[in-house]
């Protein structure tokens, strides 16, 4: 066994090698240096030159402009506020606080359905 | 006029109104519509500056655009040249002195040509963005003097 067999792992799947995983870094390193060097070296960095165009107005900071996933239901908790202040208050993010609910509404489940008995 | 040697590629163009009556902007698509065709050229609009080599820019510039029309001409790549369409660009026309006007457009950012005229015909706008390609070829000749 070669010393480069020796460190090549094999699977069902394949292969797995350091040496050709560096040949191929390498490779591609010297692929991206060649695009990098052949652009446009006039342009002038922390200018309005290197952001993106909004028809001429000011680039906003993208926490601003972003349209968050809460947002998507804006309309339905403001429609039931009512409700879900009550349940945000309840929503601490502690699971203890959740099992302490689940057990306690499962025992007046039980309790509904077999608790007379 | 000059021999185009240094810039080989071809001339894109974005077209910036500042308020214009649209005169000068229908004089500009009829520059690239099949009587003219600017494009055969090379000579193509394109939507967005940071891809332009040329900024066209028509209207008396009103003061709520004038820091707007200054982000467009630092977002093109150098080497750059802008190009004024009108009268009201050029000299601010029948609105020159205006409380809400920016003043001519040489007043907001670094003009290379003017091409007046209300509207001026295509074959002015044409021998206007030409002689832009003149500058652009010099800017670029002094560009590569630098990089030497």
């Amino acid at each position: 066994m070669t010393w480069i067999e020796s460190l090549t792992l094999n699977s069902p799947s394949g292969f797995w090698n350091p040496i050709v995983w560096l040949a191929f870094l390498v490779v591609f390193a010297v692929i991206g240096y060649l695009i990098y060097s052949r652009g446009n070296r006039s342009y002038k960095p922390n200018t309005d030159q290197v952001k993106p165009f909004l028809s001429g107005n000011e680039v906003e900071d993208v926490e601003e402009i972003r349209v968050r996933a809460g947002d998507i239901y804006w309309g339905f908790i403001e429609a039931l506020k009512g409700y879900y202040s009550v349940l945000m208050r309840m929503h601490t993010g502690d699971v203890r606080d959740y099992i302490l609910w689940y057990l306690g509404l499962g025992a007046v489940i039980l309790f509904v359905l077999v608790g007379g008995v | 006029m000059g021999k185009l040697t240094n810039f080989k590629r071809s001339l894109w163009v974005f077209h910036a109104s500042g308020g214009s009556c649209n005169a000068c902007d229908i004089e500009i698509i009829a520059a690239l519509t099949p009587r003219y065709d600017a494009e055969r050229f090379g000579i193509k609009l394109v939507g967005s500056p940071r891809h332009a080599d040329v900024l066209l820019v028509t209207g008396a510039i009103p003061r709520d655009f004038a820091d707007k029309l200054r982000r467009i001409y630092e977002q093109m790549p150098d080497p750059k040249a802008v190009v004024v369409i009108g009268n009201c660009g050029t000299t601010g026309g029948v609105f020159y002195d205006s409380y809400n006007i920016a003043g001519p457009i040489d007043e907001v950012i670094p003009v290379d040509v003017y091409v007046p005229g209300c509207p001026p015909r295509p074959e002015a706008i044409i021998d206007g963005v030409v002689k832009a390609w003149l500058k652009i070829e010099k800017l670029e000749k002094e560009l590569e003097g630098k990089k030497e």
